[in-house]
């Protein structure tokens, strides 16, 4: 893993806020028809279907009727150490561009699937098997996003040609495209998700609303001690959520290793 | 060529050949052309538009952008401007661009030949077919439709009047209950509730945030109540069996028994008396005395709810300056009038009828065709009675049996009579947008435009606080061979020389904007959408008691285990079966490979003497025995099974034939004490390792 930190005037991130979230799945929906994901005849079979962003079911683990229950969407983190990129052997993926996210290539991957064993948050899936639109489905594909191949790895994006086409409009209007206004970019995920759970912005841009969201003291990442620095940040008011993120010991408490980069 | 001469070109070519593009172009070119197949789709590019109109197949009328390129529809994105849905979105509207071209669609219209296999006919063909069996049917004709919310109805039911038949029917859903019971308590209009004006929200059986009323418009107000990491500005409490997504977006869950929504809202309603909330209506003394029979103990010990969790919530509905009560069932279909009746009465208890914030009394929609029949002498029928009657031989089998936007044959349950009804039927009509089971039962199949293939419309859906009228606009022209519906029996009625009052249907949805006082022009120019608070005078109300007492009196399930039904919009309706791109979204406790998985506690799991993974036979009281995978979940109340309705789809596409099993399977018909409607909404099974 690299050991610095990437630095980049603009840095995409998501805050999405679990109390919100109630697994309806219409991200997963959105996600994959905006990314021309390929849809899968047994999607319920984890090991072989391919998510860009997946819902996870949480649970506080208590017996009934202590139970609680939340939902956890998990695009890619957009890693500021991204363990990927620096086991990649043929820089199929990296991160350089500004906007600091995390980049994937199709076409030059080889298909090693080191990547995938570097990510700590399963974020990346493997095309086992030829992508397939049966009958008319193709139709339906968007303009924007390349449909990949078998034997390559693909992920979340965070809908980077949206980043691109909301630059060029930008451009178009005369305005700076590095300093895009709150909402002028936002994910499918984000667009989709009804109840207004993910919010999507620049985390360095005190104009967006991400910037103070992830002041929040119920703010936290995922598997934040590993150090990968993710720029998709968690809210909770629930500490048993928030204990969820990460392996802690009965006598650790949350929140300290947070850090608001 | 000496030596040194040798040596001196080897080196020149070495180092000509790796400064020279040749390499690495070649390398390129052969990862590029090894991993670029030629029978991977390519994008076809070209303009986008992005088109305002409403969603046709989630049954909350999404209002969406469909964006298409080139004319194609390739998404449907949340609009933002629909001041009904204000951009939320349903997984089964955000597929709706795909499923408009899944393999289950239906392409040309198919008559059945005598061997029974499905042959393609043209729409002349099939429309000289349609009538000559209207024709020869004369009055003995029936028909269903399971879009209550379109004006097609109308010109369906016109058609049926004036051949003189009154079948006419609703598919069994949410509202025909309440309608029941809102009319058994004094109400005069049609049940409305005000969900955007209250501050605290008791949903009995009723998944607001999954399947329960216009859904789009409930995720969107817990949206804009329930601000990005701050406080709440409205408190929902859900009671059901299930720690559902209803359950998760809650801030209370009362672990509910199913089957047992009267006697939690007679407790509530018994605990809000005593903390002195009364609302005055003729017959408060006697139905304040039958609830004082229902003690937080014995409420407790009836639901499974524990007793603490009774009284916080009676203290939250107390508390709050505007609360609302709903009820309503798990399935969506077959619910009872009884609990509908006891939340409204709970309602009238907490002052919450006829003011902001709770109960509405709205105004029916209207029919602008001639000879239609009203949305509220439909709603009153009930398709149910009429099918188990002609199975049992009772009533005379329709010579001509229309099933339009509906699929009885899956959504319900075995002995409803349905199959029955179309086998004895003459001839048997389905109009459709998939190839679903019941399209596979029937004679003729005629492939119908999606909402965003033709003209059509959304008129207040139930669970609504508003009159909201929006309008279908065709934004792509109809996929394959489809057509408009409403066209079709349009042109149906005019082929019969039938009197309609309308010629088209930008004609028809015109004089229903009108009637409203919607703006017509900016609907069909813009997709701009009708809403309007109509204040009617308040409904002299009343405590039914003796009918809430009768229908407390029904018996609950026999069995060892009590199956709770989960409904989750990611598996599409009966009608449209799972949406290719949502198949992702159903989760490893919901299917396993072939078996639908049936989550139950650790402590039922323990009695059952079954681990996670193991097979369970359940063996339902009407014989039926289906094979799930067993999954551990302690969201979920002892001796109680959950599964997920939608799988167990015969027909349709690879992606949801032989997925699971239809959990309606295991459900019959019964009648409810005092009011007989047809109710299914609970299954008793036993279990057994399989």
């Amino acid at each position: 893993m690299s050991s610095e930190v990437k630095q980049f005037k603009i840095r995409w991130g998501m805050v999405i806020d679990i109390d919100k979230c109630t697994g309806c799945g219409a991200c997963m929906v959105a996600c994959q028809a905006e990314n021309n994901v390929a849809p899968a005849v047994d999607g319920s079979n984890k090991l072989r279907s391919l998510n860009w962003l997946t819902v996870f079911r949480l649970s506080n683990h208590k017996p009934f009727p202590d139970h609680e229950v939340a939902y956890l969407p998990r695009p890619c983190m957009q890693c500021g150490k991204p363990s990927c990129v620096s086991v990649c052997p043929v820089i199929a993926t990296d991160k350089r561009e500004e906007g600091g996210i995390v980049s994937q290539i199709p076409p030059r991957c080889i298909g090693c699937r080191y990547c995938m064993a570097s990510c700590p948050y399963h974020a990346r899936y493997f095309n086992w098997y030829d992508p397939k639109w049966p009958g008319d489905l193709a139709q339906a594909l968007t303009p924007d996003v390349s449909t990949r191949m078998r034997g390559v790895v693909e992920k979340c994006s965070f809908c980077h040609h949206r980043f691109m086409k909301a630059q060029e409009a930008a451009v178009a209007r005369g305005e700076d495209p590095m300093n895009l206004p709150d909402g002028a970019y936002i994910t499918a995920c984000t667009e989709a998700c009804p109840n207004g759970a993910i919010t999507f912005g620049d985390l360095n841009n005190p104009a967006h609303k991400v910037h103070e969201l992830i002041k929040s003291p119920y703010a936290f990442r995922l598997l934040e001690r590993l150090g990968t620095e993710p720029q998709v940040y968690y809210l909770s008011r629930r500490e048993w959520v928030r204990r969820e993120g990460d392996n802690y010991l009965e006598h650790e408490k949350t929140g300290e290793a947070t850090k608001q980069g | 060529m000496d030596r040194r001469g040798f040596l001196k070109f080897a080196a020149g070519g070495t180092v000509g050949l790796v400064a020279s593009p040749i390499i690495w172009n070649t390398l390129y070119d052969a990862v590029y052309w090894t991993q670029n197949w030629g029978w991977i789709p390519r994008l076809k590019k070209g303009e986008s538009q992005y088109v305002p109109t409403v969603s046709k197949l989630c049954p909350s009328g999404t209002g969406f952008l469909v964006r298409t390129v080139s004319g194609v529809p390739v998404r449907t994105i949340g609009d933002k401007n629909n001041p009904v849905t204000h951009g939320a979105m349903t997984a089964l509207a955000a597929a709706e661009a795909e499923l408009r071209v899944s393999p289950a669609r239906l392409k040309t219209p198919l008559r059945r030949s005598p061997d029974g296999a499905y042959i393609a006919i043209s729409w002349a063909e099939a429309e000289k077919l349609l009538k000559e069996k209207t024709q020869q049917a004369g009055a003995s004709v029936a028909a269903v439709s399971g879009d209550p919310t379109s004006s097609i109805n109308e010109v369906l039911s016109s058609i049926l009047n004036q051949q003189g038949s009154s079948d006419f029917y609703f598919m069994p859903d949410e509202e025909q209950p309440a309608a029941v019971a809102w009319e058994a308590m004094g109400g005069q209009g049609r049940l409305g509730y005000d969900m955007e004006g209250s501050d605290c929200i008791l949903a009995v059986g009723a998944p607001v945030l999954e399947s329960w009323g216009v859904v789009a418009a409930n995720r969107s107000l817990f949206n804009r109540t329930h601000p990005v990491g701050g406080e709440a500005g409205q408190k929902l409490i859900y009671a059901g069996a299930v720690q559902n997504n209803t359950a998760a977006g809650a801030d209370l869950w009362l672990p509910m028994k199913s089957g047992t929504d009267m006697a939690l809202l007679l407790g509530m309603a018994h605990l809000v008396i005593k903390a002195g909330k009364n609302g005055f209506a003729a017959g408060l003394g006697n139905f304040a005395s039958f609830a004082a029979a229902y003690t937080p103990e014995k409420v407790s010990a009836i639901t499974g709810v524990p007793q603490e969790r009774l009284e916080a919530a009676a203290k939250a509905l107390v508390e709050a300056k505007k609360p609302l009560v709903i009820a309503g069932s798990a399935l969506g279909s077959g619910g009872s009038a009884g609990s509908v009746m006891a939340a409204i009465a709970l309602n009238m208890l907490l002052g919450s009828v006829n003011r902001e914030g709770g109960l509405l009394d709205l105004p029916y929609p209207v029919s602008v065709v001639a000879h239609a029949t009203d949305y509220r002498d439909t709603m009153r029928k009930r398709f149910v009675d009429y099918t188990q009657n002609v199975a049992a031989g009772k009533t005379k089998a329709p010579a001509l049996f229309f099933v339009y936007a509906a699929n009885p044959v899956y959504s319900l349950p075995a002995d409803s009579g349905v199959k029955e009804t179309i086998k004895k039927s003459g001839y048997s009509v389905a109009v459709a947008s998939f190839m679903s089971e019941t399209c596979e039962e029937c004679d003729l199949v005629l492939p119908a435009a999606l909402g965003m293939e033709a003209f059509d419309d959304v008129q207040t859906p139930y669970g609504s606080g508003r009159v909201t009228y929006a309008l279908a606009r065709p934004v792509a022209k109809p996929f394959a061979d489809a057509r408009s519906a409403g066209e079709l029996f349009i042109a149906l009625a005019q082929e019969l020389k039938l009197e309609l009052g309308v010629k088209d249907m930008p004609e028809l949805l015109y004089k229903h904007a009108y009637a409203l006082g919607a703006p017509f022009r900016a609907m069909m120019d813009e997709g701009a959408v009708h809403t309007a608070r109509v204040t009617l005078p308040a409904s002299p109300l009343f405590y039914n008691w003796e009918a809430i007492r009768a229908a407390a009196s029904a018996r609950g399930e026999e069995g060892d285990l009590q199956v709770a039904p989960v409904v989750v919009l990611a598996m599409g309706t009966p009608q449209t079966a799972i949406p290719p791109f949502a198949t992702k979204v159903v989760t490893d406790y919901q299917l396993k490979g072939r078996y639908s998985v049936a989550q139950m506690n650790g402590a039922t799991a323990a009695k059952l003497k079954v681990n996670a993974g193991d097979l369970v036979k359940l063996v339902a009281g009407n014989n039926v025995q289906i094979t799930v995978v067993a999954a551990i979940f302690e969201g979920i109340l002892p001796d109680t099974v959950s599964l997920v309705a939608g799988l167990g789809h015969t027909a349709f596409d690879e992606f949801s034939k032989g997925k699971g099993s239809n959990v309606l399977a295991l459900t019959s018909v019964r009648r409810e004490p005092g009011t007989g409607l047809p109710v299914w909404g609970l299954a008793g099974v036993k279990a057994a390792r399989a």
